[in-house]
Formats: C-alpha cells, structure tokens, sequence
C-alpha cells in the first residue's frame, strides 16, 4: 500500500516534471523560430526598413516550412502522419501498441517547424501528444502498478496543459475529461500531483504573459445571460462549419495532390500568399487575440474578413498536413467572432451591454469547447485566468450551450470524430467504445466437435452424444468451415446420409476482427452453443461458447467500473 | 592590500604621466584643461556636477564644461558630420546608445577601466546585467512617470495612466515630450493591454493606429516639452495640469523647491542611461578616465543621494541613504522602490533601437494629421 502511494507520487511527479519541461521548451522553441524567421510582429517590424526582406519571409518561409514538415512526416514518422491527442486517448484507453518514440519525437519535430513557420495551427495538439509521450515512457517501466500506462499518460498531459495556460485545475480536469474520461481518485491523486508540479515549475522558470488577462467587472444586467446563450449556439454552428471544412480540406488535399509530402507545403504557399495582405492569419496570433478584447481595435468587417481567413486557412493547414492542433486556432477564431458578435449586438437589440470582453470570451471559450470537447477544461482555464466569477459564469453558459447544440450535429468532439474514423467510436461512451476495441478472439475455445462432410449422420450423432456437445463444425481436409450441424436436426435423419446434405449454411460466425461488442450484437436471437470464429480465408480456428461473450463483456465492464471507483 | 579604488587612480596617474599628456603642454605651462560632457542640464546636471564633476577636477586638475543635450542620436550624428568634434563624453539614453554604437558614432571603452566594488566584487558582478557594453556604460535607472499638479485637481487625485486621458474626469492641458518615446506605451496601457505585451502589440500595425487613435481623444489638450526641466515648470506654472517627465526632476521640483507636484507610479517607464564617448573625439584617454572615475561605487552613490534616480551597481544602491541637503530618506523616490513596480513598463531597448526610423515617422504623421 505505502508502496503504491510512494511510487505513484513519485512517478506523477517525474512525468508532471518532464511534460512540464518539455511543454516550457516547445513553446520557446517556437517563439525563437518565430522571431528567427520574421512570422512574429516584433521581428517583423525590426526588419521594417527592409520590407523586401519581410515580404520573402511571408512567402517563402511558411511554404519552405511546410516542405519540410511534409519531409519529416514521410520519412521519420512510421504512422506517416502528425500524432495527437487522439493517440494519446487510444493509449490511455486500450492496451494495444502505440506510436513508438522516434515517431513522437519526430512528430513533435513536425510540429515544432510548423508552428515555428508560421503555419495556423495550434500549440497545445503537440503538447498534449508530448506530455502523453512522457507518460507512455513511464507507463512501461515496471513499477507494478494497476492502470499504470493510463494514469502515466493522464500525468503528462495535465502537467503540459497545466504549464502551457499557467491553469493547474483546467490540466486536472482536461486529463480526465479528454483522455481518462472517468474520475477515479486512484487517478485523480496522481494527476493533480502532475498539474500541481507543472504549474509550479510554470511559475519557477516560465516568463510568457498569460494566454488573456483582461480588464472585466461583472455582468450588469441579466437578459445578457440569453445573449451568452445563443452566442454559445452559434460558435457551435461555427464549430460544425470548421469541422466540414476541415473534412472538406483534407479530401481536397488527397485528390488534388498526389504526393502526401508535397501538401504542406502547397498549404504554407497559400498562408504566404494570403498573409502578405492580412499577416494577422500567420502563426498562433497571439497579438490579435489581444486585440480581439480592446475595443475599436477591429471594425466590424475587417473582423469578419480575419474570422473568415483563419477558418480557412486553419482548415487548409490541417487538412494538407501540417502537424499541429486545432485548439489555439479555435481560440482565436472564437475571440474574434465573439467580438464581432458584441459588436453587431447593439446594432440589432438597442439595449445596454457590459462591454466587448464579455462576448469575446464566451466566444473564444464556446468554439473552442465544442472543438476539443472539453467544457469543463475550458470553463476552468477563464476562471483561472481571471478569477472573475462573473466572466466564469458567461462563459460557462456560451460553452453549454455551444455543447449540447454541437455534440447533436458534430459529435462530442474533433478527436472522438477522428478516432471514431479510425474504429474506436466514444460516442456512446468508453464501455462501447472499449468493447469494440477488445476482440472476441481472445475468448477463442478450442475444444470443439468436427466433423467432415463425408461422415454419416450416424456417425457423427454418436461422436457428439460421446462428448455431450449438441453442435459439430464440419470442415473440409484444409480445415475450411463448410457449415455446422446440430444434434436436434440430425436427430431423425437416416443413418447413412452424409452430414453434409443436413448442414446448416446459415448460421452466426465471427472472424479474427470480431470485437467483444460486434459478437454481442451479432448474437441477438442466437440459439446454439457455441459460434465458430474463421481465419481470413475460411479456416476454423475455434469456436466461442455463448457462455464466453457474456464472460467477455462481464469482465471487460467490470475492469472499466473498477478501474473508475478504484480509491488511492 | 592595495584600495579598489586604486587601480583608476593608477589609470589616471598612467594617463597624467602619458606623453600625450606632456606633448599637450610644450611649455609646461599649466594651461588647463577641459573636458566636454554632453548632459541633460537642469536638476539632473547638478546633481552630476557635484557627484562627478567637481571631485574629478579636483582629483586630476581637469575642467568640466557641460553641453545640453536632449537625448536621440541625431544631434550627435549631426554634431559628428560638423567635423570639430567637441562632445568627450555624453550621457545617453541605452537604446540610443546602442544604436549609436552600431552606427559607429562611439568609441570604444575598455571595461578594465571599471574600478570593483569597495568589497572586491569585480564589477561584471556588481553592475545589473548588460550595464558594461563595448562602447557605453551603463549608469542610471532613471523613469519617465506621469504627474500632476496637486492643485489642480482639489477633490479626486488621478492615479492612474487612464486618468491621463480622461480629460472629462481631470480636465486640464497635458505636457509631453515632443518625441516617439513613451506615448504609445501609456496609450495601450490605458486601455488595459498588459505591460508584458505593449511591445508585442507595438509591433503590428494595428498596434500604432490604436495608440494614434487614443492620443487623438487628446491631441487638443497637449502641449510639448523638449528639455527635461520643463514638465515640473508647466505644472508648477499651472499651464499644464498633468505631465510626464523624468521622475527625478518632480522630485527636485517636490522635495527640493516644494512645488505642488505629485507622482502617479502607475505605468513608469523605466529606462537606463549610459556614458559613452563620440568618435573622433581628441580627448578619448581623458573621457575614459573620467567614465572610470564617474561608475566608482562612491561617486555613484553620491548622485543617488542628490537625485532620485538608482544606480546601476549593487554596491551604490546599497549606499543610498538620505538626501544630502534635505535629509529625506531617498529609497522610497526611487524608481526601483518596491511599491512602485507593479505596473511599472521596462523599456525595451533593443525594440526602441531597431525601430527608431518607424517610430520616428509615425510621430510625424501622427503631428501631421
């Protein structure tokens, strides 16, 4: 027992430590790229007696970026693609192999050049997967401890979330909302340990101003609160609007452009080309998301003019394959249509209103929550950012409202729709979704009757009532399943008749990909004992009694409530 | 054990007994000699007359004649194309400095010439980080703040750099130094943007039209200044009720004369200057000496006890005590004094020296629109 408490605190805080650390290094690394390669404003204009030189930069730098991403993609990473927060939901919640580390580091490398060059993508993708990286690393050594690969993972990402928004609680919530998706206090000690140690080295040795400090009092009157509320309902319009362009975009790439590594690039050509007439729309913004909270820092179109170009151009980044995560640019997005919101407002309903700062950042908060599909994390993140109780609970009724709408018409989140791609489907939840990530092979018997086709009915009869089994798997000499044959239909047959002429063809029957929740579908209104389960090519490599798939689900659903209410 | 102070006598004994110094008087007459420094006038100068000046003459024999001069590197430029130069040594602001450096309008200073703190430290260790540059050292922190005339405004004081711009709350001409230093900064902060991104936020286009459109809800009610003792005149004269300046002269103006000068420490922008010697100059070996004589620890503390502006070196702060004619305890007017810190804005000097040009044009598009 103290063994367990005393290597679970000390691996939370060995990860916590290191996703910290790394996230502190990404997100420099980036800046000093940033600055390096003229994407950044304030090296932007220390080269302004150069405009030439500013210009090349803009053009060349986020397509040059983008060819070497493509590179890097190709040949370093073995999954041939930027690796995120859904890979590291699929390791916390399965077993199964992940992403190996040179593809990590390698990924973080992709990612590292994209954001550097300026691409729009986000931040806090990467150092997510990073953290989950340092988890995953953790989760093998051999510690002995329960669940320990999930919990490790949970650590890494809270501690990266926690150092990257300066927001402890927002990174213990995130890594139980999006990537444990369950709150057992064995978990929910170790990661608070983790976010409690990135944030501390957070405030030791990093110097970045916080993602938004803003100058707010309190909501004046209370029909604003219906204002939040359809505000929420419209970011979750935007958020299905970005998630089918982003679709939308990455069919585009496939079919226009053959060569995968060759995508980013023509992706940084188009932001070049674009930012030189509207450099807001390069790298993560930070400057505009400042500006987005000042008033008359934006006109009405200019700001639907940005909104629109980041949309897109965020769509285009993603979906041609830059690495790099959706997050920060949703921020973004949802600051400025907040403002635009706040702004258009007075025009439409002549009332009075608290102020622009409100709206942008129920704005910002709902676009982003529908996105990632963490409304908790991003609730927390404008409370620990502001610690304004009044700006918490607007934002709080824009992000709900955003959710409910978006959950019906997108799905819970951009990451669940991704990994539902890719057959782990959460949206009914993780007994689902890890039932249909556990195949019933496993349960496989091998204890079964065979019988040939050429065999006699009596024969057969005779060898089932010796081994006190009702059902025979007839096979061919290669051993490929022809049919079954039970006892109750064979009962009467005449002796002499080959079984084969009495064998059923149509029956249930699971393959080598069956997982425990399509055996459990697949055996609705079955009556035999037993399912035969074929190789690829026909072969019968066993059979799964009823009896298993009920053992299958009762074991997996009790692993899961258990892993759930386990205590420290 | 040999005093730290000893090795600059040793440089000033070397330079007096140096032919240069011999080959400068064939007849041995004692003519003297005169040392031209570059300095700001007013409050400030005398408080560097009597801290540096007057004891380096009475150490080495060397006069000291002042110039004014009133910060940038275009009266410098201009004053080097003349031909003649004249200036030895001059007081500049560190981002000027550093610009002038690049531009090859400054001599280079070797650092031995820096005497350690009385203690030893060697002074890499005992000045602030980057103080001790190839062709400037740094001196001073000094801080451009807002004040007020507390006259003007009976009932409520203003105390912020928001109050700057509401002229409805605290009406009343505002005087500013007529150059691109400083207003936007207080422009941005006064509509919430955080000091750690002004310059981020500077860097954008967007950025300078939102600092012109806030200066522009004021443009009626400015009235310039050039010269650092002006701001604490308008305000004392009544023509201006609010000003920004140099936070050791409206401690001058205070404590000193007892005009009715209050400072709002909100949005100070801390700034540094440093001593540097024009290219050109016939009296390099003489304006090294006096550099070395001027950053000892004692000299330096001598000023901070004149003028409320902190030293650069460790050393001297620690020895900032009372002031030396009115006893007033100095910290607490410090720039650097604890209380005033929390929305004071750190100058960003290597911003301020590549965007000079910039800034310099949109100030005249700005006064031209």
């Amino acid at each position: 027992m103290a063994y367990q408490i005393g290597v679970v605190t000390v691996m939370a805080i060995a990860v916590g430590t290191a996703g910290s650390l790394a996230a502190i290094g990404f997100v420099e690394a980036v800046h000093y790229l940033n600055d390096r390669l003229l994407i950044s404003p304030y090296a932007r204009v220390q080269a302004d007696n150069q405009p030439g030189l500013v210009a090349a930069a803009t053009l060349l730098v986020p397509a040059l970026g983008g060819l070497l991403v493509g590179l890097v993609v190709q040949f370093l990473i073995r999954e041939r693609r930027g690796l995120a927060p859904p890979d590291a939901i699929l390791a916390a919640q399965t077993p199964g192999p992940t992403p190996g580390l040179g593809s990590g580091l390698a990924s973080t490398l992709a990612a590292l050049i994209s954001l550097g060059s300026g691409a729009s993508v986000g931040q806090y993708g990467p150092l997510v997967y990073l953290g989950a990286l340092f988890g995953n690393l953790a989760g093998r050594l051999r510690l002995n401890l329960r669940h320990q690969r999930s919990i490790a993972i949970a650590c890494g990402v809270a501690a990266a979330i926690s150092t990257a928004f300066n927001a402890p609680i927002a990174g213990l919530v995130f890594a139980h909302e999006v990537i444990l998706r369950h709150y057992s206090l064995r978990a929910f000690a170790p990661v608070t340990v983790a976010a409690a140690t990135g944030y501390i080295i957070a405030n030791v040795i990093f110097d970045r101003p916080v993602l938004f400090l803003v100058d707010f009092t309190r909501v004046e009157h209370s029909y604003e609160f219906l204002l939040f509320a359809l505000e929420g309902v419209l970011c979750a319009g935007l958020a299905w609007l970005f998630v089918v362009l982003l679709k939308y975009s990455t069919h585009a790439g496939r079919r226009c452009i053959a060569l995968p590594w060759a995508r980013p690039a023509v992706a940084g050509l188009v932001v070049g080309i674009v930012a030189l007439w509207l450099p807001e729309i390069l790298g993560i913004g930070q400057e505009t998301l400042r500006f987005a909270t000042i008033r008359d820092a934006f006109g009405i179109g200019e700001l639907a003019l940005i909104v629109t170009a980041k949309l897109a151009l965020t769509a285009l980044c993603v979906g041609f394959g830059f690495v790099g995560g959706v997050f920060s640019p949703a921020l973004l997005i949802g600051i400025l249509f907040g403002a635009l919101y706040g702004m258009v407002l007075p025009h439409l309903v002549p009332v009075p209103y608290s102020g622009l700062v409100v709206y942008a950042i129920c704005g910002m908060m709902a676009l982003a929550s529908s996105v990632i599909g963490a409304p908790l994390t991003t609730i927390l993140i404008v409370f620990e950012l502001t610690r304004n109780y009044d700006l918490t609970i607007a934002a709080m009724v824009s992000v709900v409202f955003a959710n409910v709408i978006s959950y019906r018409a997108i799905g819970r989140s951009l990451f669940d729709l991704d990994l539902r791609d890719r057959g782990f489907d959460l949206s009914l939840g993780r007994d689902k979704a890890i039932l249909g990530s556990r195949l019933i092979r496993d349960y496989l018997s091998t204890i079964y009757t065979t019988a040939r086709g050429s065999h006699t009915v009596e024969a057969v009869r005779k060898r089932l009532v010796d081994e006190h089994r009702a059902e025979a798997m007839i096979v061919d000499e290669k051993g490929v399943l022809r049919g079954i044959v039970r006892l109750q239909g064979i009962l009467d047959s005449p002796e002499g008749t080959p079984i084969d002429q009495l064998a059923i063809r149509a029956y249930t029957l699971f393959d080598e990909h069956t997982s425990v929740w399509q055996s459990m579908e697949l055996l609705r209104g079955f009556l035999g004992e037993a399912v035969p389960l074929v190789s690829e090519d026909g072969k019968l490599l066993g059979v799964v009694p009823e009896e298993a798939v009920i053992r299958a689900y009762l074991e997996i659903v009790h692993e899961l409530r258990e892993e759930e209410n386990e205590a420290a | 054990m040999k005093r730290p102070e000893g090795r600059v006598y040793l440089v000033l004994a070397a330079w007096l007994l140096s032919p240069g110094f011999a080959g400068s008087n064939p007849t041995g007459e004692q003519e003297a000699e005169v040392l031209t420094v570059a300095t700001w006038g007013g409050a400030y100068e005398e408080s560097q007359r009597r801290a540096y000046f007057e004891p380096f003459t009475a150490a080495t024999g060397i006069a000291i004649r002042t110039v004014p001069y009133d910060g940038g590197v275009k009266d410098l430029e201009n004053h080097l194309a003349a031909g003649d130069v004249q200036w030895d040594v001059i007081d500049m602001i560190q981002s000027d400095a550093s610009v002038a450096c690049d531009r090859g309008l400054l001599e280079p200073i070797d650092p031995g010439i820096i005497a350690p703190a009385p203690d030893g430290t060697p002074p890499q260790e005992d000045f602030m980080e980057g103080a001790i540059q190839p062709c400037f050292i740094t001196q001073i922190v000094f801080s451009t703040v807002i004040a007020y005339n507390d006259r003007a405004f009976p009932g409520e004081k203003p105390d912020s750099v928001e109050d700057f711009f509401d002229l409805k709350a605290f009406p009343g001409k505002r005087a500013l130094r007529r150059s691109p230093v400083g207003l936007f900064e207080w422009a941005l902060l006064s509509l919430s943007v955080p000091r750690e991104q002004l310059y981020d936020l500077l860097s954008t286009h967007r950025g300078l039209e939102l600092a012109s459109r806030r200066l522009d809800s004021i443009r009626d009610s400015i009235l310039w200044w050039r010269s650092g003792e002006e701001p604490a005149e308008l305000l004392a004269s009544g023509q201006a009720t609010m000003a920004t300046g140099y936070n050791g002269r409206f401690f001058h103006a205070r404590v000193m004369e007892g005009l009715p000068i209050s400072v709002i420490w909100d949005g100070q922008l801390i700034g540094f200057n440093s001593w540097a010697i024009p290219r050109g100059t016939g009296q390099a070996e003489q304006a090294r000496a006096f550099i070395g004589f001027a950053t000892q620890t004692e000299r330096m503390a001598a000023q901070a006890n004149l003028i409320s502006y902190g030293p650069t070196r460790k050393s001297a702060q620690k020895r900032i005590g009372l002031h030396t004619d009115m006893g007033v305890s100095m910290q607490p007017h410090m720039p650097t004094a604890p209380a005033h810190m929390d929305n004071a804005i750190f100058r960003d000097h290597h911003w301020y020296s590549k965007t000079l040009e910039l800034r310099e044009q949109w100030f005249q598009n700005w006064l031209d629109q």
